[in-house]
């Protein structure tokens, strides 16, 4: 087998990831941004799923100056003081990846750039194809038919290999060699490194077709006409030093290839996960322990999560940044909170229902409800929660209902699967339903109020909104059931799993659980939201949140409800002909660009169609500004496909 | 001839589009039991505190083309006695934004009920009301939004496809005639950079813990979250305590008419034919009183009525 080496340019990969989701940051519960340790280490797994390397390391720079720091005062000067968030990322990081039973590698005086290309130059020789896992550009002078780089996806997109072919493309010359001499002539403002003033990409290139080097260039400096000759004069020093500058030191003699110490080794699985567990990265910690995801139930009120694809667009809507976030700023787009329903936080609490004292109580029989009726009219609040056969209240049944009005105590009333047995049930609880004068809390209580509503009950009294309260002293917490639970209380739910089997075709039905468990459940449910309510309620007060909760939040349930219950017509046979006329013309647009690019190609793949229109057409990715400019809607249209 | 393969290929996948997501799928969320779409609110979710829906989500249904505006062609009244109905706050946010600045001339400009894109051309360009063209309006309309969003010389050349040095010099001039707005976005930033939230006319907060981040970048995206979070989020409050007004307008009465959707600044509903003059000033009574701005900025909304959603809009 071909021995694959990936080495990994630790701190562009950190910032990137920490760039890509600062529009949508993950927050833990408690309140830090973990956007940087995320995106690295799905970029890890990533690489080691799909990209199978036989070897690896994680390449990280040191704080001492390097020669580079030395030779130029103003070296990387320019750079913005990295993001606090970024900075508490890193320790988390190096865990995660010692975890993993990965090399990390740094070396004082040299940057992650110097070590991966001394690295990559050994291995090479020991035959390996080595991967430099990087958005760097600069690499590309590293560049040979067995090293290559490995620019991982962003925004979406797919990675990219890079190979002597494409880099001498990119930059329009013949040898990769030639990369530090463009860097010399043009300079890199990323780095602050000068360049020739007003010598940009497209000259710098132009004048290493005819001369070959930059020291050939400035040698002939009088024989290049005009103004840019002059400018070249002018700049003879800062060129040199430039190159010098954005030469990647592959000789380094403290960085040694050994083999066995980059072979990638048996993962021990359980490591990581205490990281993941601190950093609250369920779905993570499943990938890796290859489980599945997926975990869903009302309280998360996550029937209401962005789904991924949406996730991803937000994603998108970052706009253009540079590797050290210089990002071209956009409007800022609306934010959500969460994640996605598979990505819902959670903690590792202490206390679960085998190890706290509770009394969930079965009202069974005729004569427990009545007397459980009894009492409860007598209460002015009760938590109140309702199991049913699906998410979607407007095509669900309900299985049971569930109260509590004293922390630690909760009533489980099953519902007969016979529409109108369940309704006669229902029926006894009509005095408590219309008690005008009732505080109903519950955890996205418009599902349950919706529930009834199609059993035709109301709640005629207040509400209390667990989930809600959350969402207005935290709007960018995470506030599923489970999260909460966590968070306020220590507690780890019953999880819906261990009654129904996970999400998907094979998950099973409420109906079909067996009473006691779901009663355990669905008591459990009510007694925490119940106790959820008692630690939010203060909050409210002291955030100074309570006229935004009473005024706009808590009373729009209702009128939400009700809107949700009406519903609007759709005319079908509109659609159906609207369907067909979209087809139609969406077919004449397809002919006419496979008539426009004079070949047929799959129109649905950003590659193919990237191929037709940049190589085959020629045109411009690249193509700058201003908006009207003819280029643009090359641009956009590329774009609009990545 | 580059333009036309782009045209094409955009038009490929605005059709796609519109075609998988919303066309094919609408038809397939009817639901059995009443033969209707039932969308489910997200009270929760948007940090702003926007309302957000799925199954289908409203918000998304694209109303910048005439194809996806065709889409509402598809929502209808619920029989024959009944019309849609539709009302939509006009320039909600910048109204918001007067009224929180307490800027004179632009508070002025929506007291007088003066267009207020154009009014913004005249006191930039500094011609007369009348003398304002297209081509300013739509400049001084792209400064308008552009500041909800902490946009600056740099966003709006791109946006308008000018040069930086005209972008800065309109918004020199917007800076200077409407100096209440600057004003206004300095001290929210100073104000979140202090007590590290910013809020809404309701006290609706948003905490933003990289307002003092050492990293200007971070920081940036913090500072035009303080800016835009009171303005979007008071729009949202507003439009949530009509809601509720109507709602218990509507029940008292015991109307047959509903109210059925809620998306971006506007609410839809089954309106019965006989009780369209009486629903139709209550709707906007309550619109318009839902929450009084500060400064006097009189809120604005617009009703109408139709055979389908497009049609009411």
């Amino acid at each position: 087998m071909q021995k694959k080496l990936f080495l990994l340019d630790a701190y562009a990969l950190v910032f990137r990831a920490y760039y890509a989701l600062i529009r949508n940051p993950r927050i833990t519960s408690k309140g830090r941004n973990t956007n940087a340790q995320f995106g690295f280490t799905n970029t890890l797994i990533d690489l080691i799923n799909n990209q199978k390397p036989t070897h690896m390391a994680v390449c990280f720079d040191t704080h001492a100056p390097t020669e580079r720091h030395t030779d130029f005062a103003d070296y990387k000067a320019n750079r913005q003081e990295t993001p606090e968030d970024i900075s508490s990322a890193v320790p988390d990081i190096k865990r995660i990846i010692e975890a993993m039973n990965i090399p990390v590698v740094a070396i004082d005086g040299y940057e992650a750039d110097d070590v991966i290309g001394a690295l990559a130059k050994q291995a090479e020789l020991s035959g390996y194809d080595v991967y430099m896992v990087t958005p760097d550009k600069d690499y590309g002078q590293l560049v040979s038919e067995h090293i290559k780089i490995y620019k991982p996806p962003y925004q979406g997109g797919v990675f990219e290999i890079l190979g002597p072919k494409e880099v001498c493309e990119k930059w329009g010359i013949k040898n990769v060699s030639q990369v530090i001499d463009i860097l010399g002539l043009m300079g890199d403002a990323v780095d602050n490194i000068p360049g020739i003033k007003g010598v940009g990409e497209k000259t710098a290139a132009k004048l290493l077709a005819e001369y070959e080097t930059l020291e050939n260039i400035l040698a002939n400096a009088a024989n290049i006409k005009g103004a840019m000759g002059e400018k070249i004069k002018a700049g003879k020093e800062d060129a040199i030093m430039s190159k010098k500058l954005a030469t990647i030191i592959t000789d380094i003699p403290a960085a040694v290839f050994h083999e066995e110490d980059f072979r990638i080794k048996e993962m021990n699985k359980e490591a990581p996960k205490e990281v993941f567990d601190m950093l609250e990265f369920r779905a993570l910690t499943k990938r890796l322990l290859g489980e599945d995801t997926g975990i869903v139930d009302k309280h998360n009120g996550s029937e209401t999560a962005p789904s991924a694809t949406e996730n991803k667009k937000a994603t998108a809507d970052t706009g253009q940044l540079d590797l050290f976030g210089n990002v071209v700023a956009a409007a800022p787009s609306e934010v959500t909170t969460s994640v996605s329903s598979s990505e819902e936080s959670f903690l590792s609490p202490q206390k679960n229902i085998n190890n706290t004292l509770h009394n969930y109580i079965l009202l069974n029989d005729e004569k427990a409800i009545q007397q459980f009726i009894d009492i409860a009219i007598r209460q002015t609040e009760i938590c109140f929660d309702s199991e049913t056969t699906g998410l979607d209240a407007n095509d669900a049944e309900l299985v049971g209902l569930s109260f509590s009005f004293k922390e630690g105590e909760a009533y489980y009333v099953p519902c007969p699967a016979e529409k109108n047995a369940c309704l006669a049930l229902l029926k006894k609880f009509q005095p408590l339903f219309d008690d005008e004068a009732k505080v109903w809390v519950g955890q996205n209580i418009k599902y349950d109020m919706l529930m009834l509503k199609w059993y035709g009950f109301e709640l005629k009294g207040n509400t209390f909104d667990t989930m809600l309260a959350h969402y207005v002293i935290e709007p960018d917490g995470k506030r599923s059931m489970d999260a909460l639970s966590a968070k306020y209380l220590g507690y780890e739910p019953v999880h819906i799993e261990e009654l129904i089997g996970k999400k998907g075709k094979g998950q099973g039905n409420m109906r079909d659980v067996e009473i006691e468990k779901i009663k355990e459940y669905a008591a459990e449910d009510a007694d925490i939201t119940l106790q959820l309510k008692n630690i939010l309620l203060p909050q409210l007060k002291t955030k100074a949140v309570e006229k935004v909760f009473y005024e706009v939040e808590n009373p729009l349930v209702k009128v939400l409800a009700d809107m949700e219950f009406e519903g609007i017509k759709i005319d079908e046979s509109f659609l159906n002909d609207y369907s067909k006329l979209l087809e139609t013309d969406a077919k004449k647009s397809e002919e006419s660009v496979y008539e426009q690019a004079g070949v047929r190609f799959n129109l649905a793949s950003p590659k193919q169609l990237g191929e037709v229109l940049f190589d085959k057409l020629q045109l411009d990715p690249k193509a700058k500004k201003p908006r009207r400019d003819s280029m643009q809607p090359v641009k956009t249209c590329w774009q609009s496909w990545r | 001839m580059n333009n036309k393969i782009c045209d094409d290929i955009l038009a490929f996948r605005e059709l796609t589009k519109l075609k998988n997501t919303y066309v094919d799928a609408l038809p397939l969320m009817i639901n059995k039991k009443t033969g209707r779409v039932h969308t489910s609110y997200a009270q929760a979710v948007a940090v702003t505190g926007r309302l957000s829906s799925i199954d289908p989500n409203l918000q998304n249904i694209p109303v910048r083309t005439e194809r996806g505006r065709e889409i509402r062609k598809a929502f209808i009244p619920r029989s024959d006695e009944f019309v849609l109905m539709s009302a939509d706050y006009s320039q909600i946010e910048l109204r918001i934004v007067a009224a929180i600045s307490g800027d004179a001339n632009m508070c002025e400009a929506f007291k007088t009920g003066k267009d207020i894109h154009t009014a913004t051309a005249a006191k930039v360009f500094n011609v007369e009301d009348a003398a304002v063209t297209k081509e300013m309006r739509y400049k001084a309309k792209s400064v308008n939004f552009g500041i909800i969003y902490g946009q600056g010389a740099f966003g709006l050349a791109e946006n308008l496809g000018i040069s930086r040095t005209e972008a800065k010099e309109i918004i020199d001039n917007y800076k200077k005639q409407f100096p209440n707005i600057q004003k206004y976005m300095d001290d929210t930033i100073n104000f979140a950079k202090e007590h590290g939230y910013v809020e809404t006319l309701m006290g609706r907060k948003r905490w933003l813990k990289d307002i003092n981040s050492a990293n200007f970048t971070v920081r940036g995206f913090a500072e035009r979250n303080a800016i835009n979070s009171p303005i979007q989020g008071s729009a949202a409050d507003m439009i949530k305590l009509a809601m509720i007004k109507i709602h218990a307008a509507f029940k008292q009465q015991q109307f047959k008419s509903k109210m059925l959707l809620q998306v971006h600044d506007e609410l839809v509903f089954d309106a019965h034919k006989d009780e369209i003059d009486i629903i139709k000033p209550m709707i906007l009574q309550c619109m318009q009183t839902a929450m009084p701005l500060p400064h006097d900025v009189p809120t604005d909304a617009e009703v109408g009525t139709g055979v389908n959603w497009l049609a009411a809009h």
